[in-house]
């Protein structure tokens, strides 16, 4: 008896526990299925369903909100797509959400992605409509490489076209591939420009010293770079210079017309200048000048050694002393 | 000639099986719901076919598990697609591996026992005895281990789903880092009521058609030591064979129902 009761109680555990696992695992199931807890229902309508199924999941940023529950084929190119989600979710969904159909992966199973919008419209309720953005289908992506096919396929002719005028010698490029001269020049060009950059570096290195050595406070360049004062007056003498400038271009254009007058011939100057007759006669004149001085000159000697002239020639002299 | 003579006898003879069997069954219908009730007797068989055979189907599911995952493992690294392990293995337990092997382990262990059990009692002459004495064998013998295999199985396969699902955890866990909590998370994402109510139901039917064919089997056996042991050999190899052809059927039925 006591027996039998143990056993009764062992099948009791047995029953118990089998008939509970089913119940969690259904309760399980159907929770994902969102068959339990309060939902709301909504839909939206799209062009193609993409194997959408019943059951599929709706992710609202990556989260599992609800599923899908019915599709229905409105008409030939509409599909009303109803899903029910939670209740708890409809405050974080707003009506500007946009629902777009995805896969779990690359290989997984479809579902649907709430995308939200801007989030200035209010909260879905019960029934509401969301917009729908129809994915690209795999038709559409299809025809779309089969067009970037035949571009490649184009491009891939010209560039034949190209590598072969290249190979062949010719146009710029092919020379420029092909012409070791010229490649030997691009190389010595380069070369120079490198020794011209690192000439015009050391020139700058050099100046920079020199910047740097410059005494700002009682140097000359100093104070022609920083002292205002300076500068002002700088400006001034600039100005005057300019100033100057204009009056001796002026001077200029009179000495021009003056010259210009002396070579027409106008006034005695032209005379004096051009005249070789007139000069000859000047140099005679002044060799008579000149003897005539000598001879005055020795006329005075005699004076001076003349006893009539002597006391007034001595008197002369003592008159200079006496001033010195 | 001869050939096709004994190809007609052995039809016959299968037809003749199959009706007996369903006259059998037929029995069974029109007695399971009268009075009286044996539940002591219920109770008892219960406890023989359900809990004793809770360890053989631990071990079987566990093993079973384990050895699916660890094979599939390397085709699905191959194509990158291990994360699907436990949707696949999950999914494949619960329709078909669970059902399907505990049933075929139970035919193995119950319907074996209960045929050669009724077979050696037909042998010994106990059920003219009871009939004499004036108790309904049928009742006693019959009803009590049907109804207990038809309501063990189910529980035995819903134990050995959970088993073979721990199995393939440890394996994942173990081997690919997969944590218990996300391997059961993943596996009850990929189920649906699709997979869980028709193998349920179909484990409903694999208990009937192991305790109906191991009854008939012993309840009809032939006299003699030798009937006992071809009562339940036949027992165990008409179980096996019925059990796929139910789930053959089931799978049809749910595919009508659920578009698997």
């Amino acid at each position: 008896m006591a027996k039998t009761k143990l056993e009764n109680l062992k099948l009791g555990v047995f029953v118990v526990f089998g008939t509970a696992l089913l119940v969690v695992a259904a309760y399980l199931i159907g929770n994902r299925q969102n068959m339990f807890g309060k939902t709301i229902p909504v839909s939206a309508i799209f062009k193609n369903a993409n194997g959408l199924q019943n059951g599929n999941n709706v992710r609202f940023s990556g989260i599992n909100v609800g599923t899908v529950n019915k599709i229905e084929m409105i008409n030939d190119t509409t599909i009303r797509v109803h899903m029910i989600i939670e209740e708890k979710m409809q405050n974080h969904i707003k009506k500007d959400a946009v629902a777009t159909i995805g896969s779990d992966g690359l290989v997984g199973s479809m579902l649907i992605n709430i995308v939200p919008g801007e989030g200035k419209t209010t909260h879905i309720g019960p029934g509401d409509e969301l917009q729908s953005y129809s994915r690209v289908a795999t038709q559409d992506m299809l025809n779309t490489l089969n067009q970037t096919n035949e571009n490649a396929a184009l491009l891939t002719q010209d560039l034949l076209k190209v590598t072969r005028s290249l190979t062949q010698g010719k146009g710029t490029f092919a020379r420029l591939l092909n012409d070791s001269l010229m490649a030997k020049d691009l190389h010595q060009t380069i070369t120079n420009l490198k020794l011209s950059s690192n000439e015009a570096n050391k020139m700058i290195r050099e100046m920079n010293q020199m910047v740097k050595q410059l005494d700002f406070e009682n140097s000359a360049a100093g104070v022609l770079l920083k002292d205002s004062i300076s500068g002002n007056k700088m400006r001034n003498v600039i100005s005057h210079l300019e100033n100057s400038s204009l009056e001796i271009e002026n001077m200029s254009k009179n000495l021009n017309s003056v010259i210009g007058d002396i070579k027409t011939g106008k006034g005695a100057i032209n005379y004096l200048a051009t005249d070789t007759v007139l000069v000859r006669q000047l140099e005679t004149s002044m060799e008579n000048v000149t003897e005539g001085v000598k001879n005055f000159n020795e006329v005075t000697e005699a004076l001076k050694h003349n006893f009539l002239t002597r006391g007034y020639f001595k008197k002369k002299e003592k008159k200079e002393k006496n001033n010195r | 000639m001869g050939n096709t003579s004994t190809l007609f006898k052995g039809l016959k003879e299968f037809f003749i099986e199959i009706g007996d069997l369903s006259n059998f069954a037929t029995r069974f219908f029109k007695e399971v719901l009268k009075p009286p009730f044996e539940f002591k007797e219920l109770m008892r068989q219960c406890y023989q076919m359900g809990n004793r055979s809770l360890v053989l189907v631990t071990i079987t599911g566990f093993i079973i598990g384990l050895v699916l995952t660890l094979q599939s493992r390397p085709t699905l690294i191959q194509f990158g697609a291990v994360s699907w392990m436990p949707n696949m293995v999950g999914i494949s337990i619960v329709r078909e591996i669970g059902p399907v092997i505990t049933a075929l382990i139970c035919a193995g262990r119950i319907a074996s026992g209960i045929g050669a059990e009724l077979g050696s009692m037909r042998v010994t002459e106990q059920i003219d005895a009871m009939e004499v004495s004036g108790t309904n064998p049928f009742k006693y013998l019959v009803i009590t281990r049907i109804m207990a295999t038809t309501l063990m199985i189910p529980i035995l396969v819903i134990y050995g789903d959970l088993v073979a699902l721990y199995g393939s955890a440890l394996v994942e866990n173990l081997k690919g880092d997969v944590s218990f909590q996300l391997y059961f998370n993943t596996v009850f994402d990929a189920l649906s009521f699709s997979d869980l109510v028709p193998a349920t139901i179909k484990s409903f039917f694999f208990g009937f058609a192991i305790g109906l064919v191991g009854c008939f089997k012993g309840y009809y056996s032939k006299k003699g030591t030798a009937g006992v042991g071809v009562a339940a050999n036949t027992a165990v190899v008409m179980a096996s064979l019925l059990l796929f052809v139910i789930d053959f059927i089931a799978v049809f039925i749910s595919d009508i129902f659920y578009e698997l």
